[in-house]
């Protein structure tokens, strides 16, 4: 059986299932008897869910033409500094 | 038109291939396909929109800049949002006062005997106090958790991803977003516990 402990230690992974299989079957056996883990899984795999619910906003259309503007000078630029050391060269 | 069309049937691979040569359509079209992913990074790590602009700006500048030197030892995807999550990182550490080492970070991260908050449905705990209790936890990461975070969580890209773009091993990776994690759901636990009937935040008749 493993200890409280080290279920902790690997409970992220346990949540991403991101452990051999006969780590999680360890792993279900403790937190099957275990309040104080089972509240640690379920608290720790409820805030994953409630943060991916929450949106993130959508770009606003002005941010895009002003990266289009500041692009658009960039090169402006270097076409400038092509031409001048070409000239020169 | 015919040639609009080629370019947006293209490969990231090929779109950069051209734009090494000057074919700034192809550039364009690389924008086109990351801006708002390059966007919604930046705004998810800062949290504000124009800090995020900044960097929208400044990460297709520098990949403007740079694109000739891109060797495709990584897809463009891993490399533009490396360079975003540079960026971002800069402007993070601007902001926030200096902490202490992560690594050396002495914290208990579990407390004890959690309260079972959890088994409500998630709309029913996703009330406007939950959203902010949770803004305020993300912005209380430190930044190199915060990273991982972002990434891994919400944009929920790979281990192996997340760490190619903050060139970091996967252990740390796995290591770091475990710590992010419990932060802000220690962050939570106090929030619900300060609410005298979280599950029935929302819809419930008194």
């Amino acid at each position: 059986m493993m200890t409280c402990k080290e279920v902790l230690e690997s409970l992220s992974e346990f949540v991403d299932e991101d452990l051999k299989a006969d780590v999680v079957q360890a792993m279900h056996q403790h937190i099957g008897v275990c309040s104080e883990c089972r509240a640690e899984f379920d608290t720790l795999t409820m805030t994953i869910k409630l943060y991916r619910h929450y949106e993130t906003p959508q770009m606003p259309a002005p941010c895009h033409d002003r990266l289009v503007k500041v692009l658009e000078l960039e090169k402006m630029k270097k076409k400038a500094g092509q031409s001048s050391s070409g000239s020169e060269g | 038109m015919v040639e609009e069309r080629a370019v947006r049937d293209e490969s990231d691979e090929a779109l950069v291939q051209r734009a090494q040569r000057d074919d700034e359509r192809a550039f364009g079209e690389l924008v086109h396909r990351y801006e708002s992913k390059v966007y919604s990074l930046a705004l998810k790590m800062l949290r504000n929109p124009e800090d995020a602009e900044d960097v929208l700006q400044d990460t297709f500048l520098r990949a403007y800049r740079g694109i000739k030197s891109f060797q495709g030892n990584s897809t463009f995807s891993t490399w533009i949002y490396r360079i975003t999550a540079n960026s971002a990182l800069m402007r993070l550490r601007k902001r926030q006062l200096p902490t202490v080492s992560i690594d050396d970070a002495d914290e208990r991260e579990v407390p004890i005997n959690i309260a079972d908050w959890a088994p409500g449905p998630v709309e029913q705990m996703l009330s406007q106090e939950t959203q902010t209790a949770m803004a305020e936890a993300i912005e209380s990461l430190p930044v190199e958790f915060r990273q991982v975070f972002v990434l891994r969580d919400l944009e929920e890209l790979s281990n192996a991803e997340v760490a190619e773009i903050l060139d970091l091993s996967v252990a740390a990776v796995k290591s770091r977003l475990h710590r992010a994690r419990l932060k802000i759901r220690n962050r939570l636990a106090t929030h619900f516990a300060e609410q005298p009937k979280p599950r029935r935040a929302m819809g419930a008749q008194p």
